[in-house]
């Protein structure tokens, strides 16, 4: 399959995402009852996060030597946009989705003892996944438009 | 508004014109190779800027280069 330089970019940044926040969130998985977000959660998302700019630089230097970088267009521009316009859109409704999950967790505590929990640790991860698949979203909106096109 | 398709013919006029190569004509009106194919394959119809500048790089009219195949076309040619 003959990929264009930006293919290329964004296919590496889409595995970068999602190998490395694949591996965050499973952490999250297992320590899912943590009520704080304390020292060492803040740690493994500082690492995470610096994994993500290490690999994103390294594979950049790495395409940019073995195939010839092209500056961004009209076209790359358009497919820019409508990315972030998908990758807005589920953004918005996450954001919504979690502060709604919050309001009426609070609101059943208070009325009577639940299972329901919303703690930081929880609260934090939970607005943290809603931006890297928003992240995922922009990605694979862009690769949809490069492979199949703008009509 | 009825949606129509723009289609061309960039691909005959490059053979017309010494069997221009895509990045040749890309280079002249400043878009990438990547885009010239998409515009030639129907899959990018580009900005009225882009489509008078590969007109000019050609030497022809825009609607020699660019065709507009709507609902509405076989109606105003009736007209």
């Amino acid at each position: 399959m003959d990929l264009s330089y930006q293919e290329k970019s964004i296919l590496g940044s889409l595995l970068a995402v999602v190998v490395v926040y694949g591996y965050y969130f499973a952490s999250v998985l297992r320590a899912i009852g943590r009520p704080e977000f304390d020292g060492g959660s803040l740690g493994r998302l500082m690492l995470a996060v610096i994994a993500i700019i290490v690999i994103e630089v390294v594979y950049h230097i790495v395409l940019a030597l073995e195939s010839k970088t092209e500056p961004k267009d009209e076209r790359d521009t358009l497919i820019e946009c409508k990315a972030y316009r998908n990758a807005y859109f589920l953004l918005a409704t996450g954001a919504a989705l979690v502060i709604t999950y919050v309001i009426v967790a609070g609101l059943a505590r208070d009325a009577a003892p639940t299972r329901i929990i919303v703690t930081p640790f929880l609260t934090i991860n939970l607005v943290l996944f809603v931006m890297v698949v928003a992240e995922l979203v922009k990605f694979l909106t862009q690769l949809f438009y490069y492979r199949w096109g703008l009509r | 508004m009825s949606s129509g398709r723009i289609r061309n013919n960039i691909r005959r006029l490059r053979f017309d014109r010494s069997e221009m190569t895509q990045q040749e004509l890309a280079e002249k009106v400043g878009v990438t190779r990547q885009t010239v194919i998409a515009i030639e394959q129907d899959k990018y119809s580009p900005s009225l800027e882009v489509a008078f500048r590969i007109a000019r790089v050609f030497g022809v009219p825009l609607e020699e280069v660019f065709q507009y195949e709507g609902a509405d076309s076989k109606a105003d040619s009736a007209t």
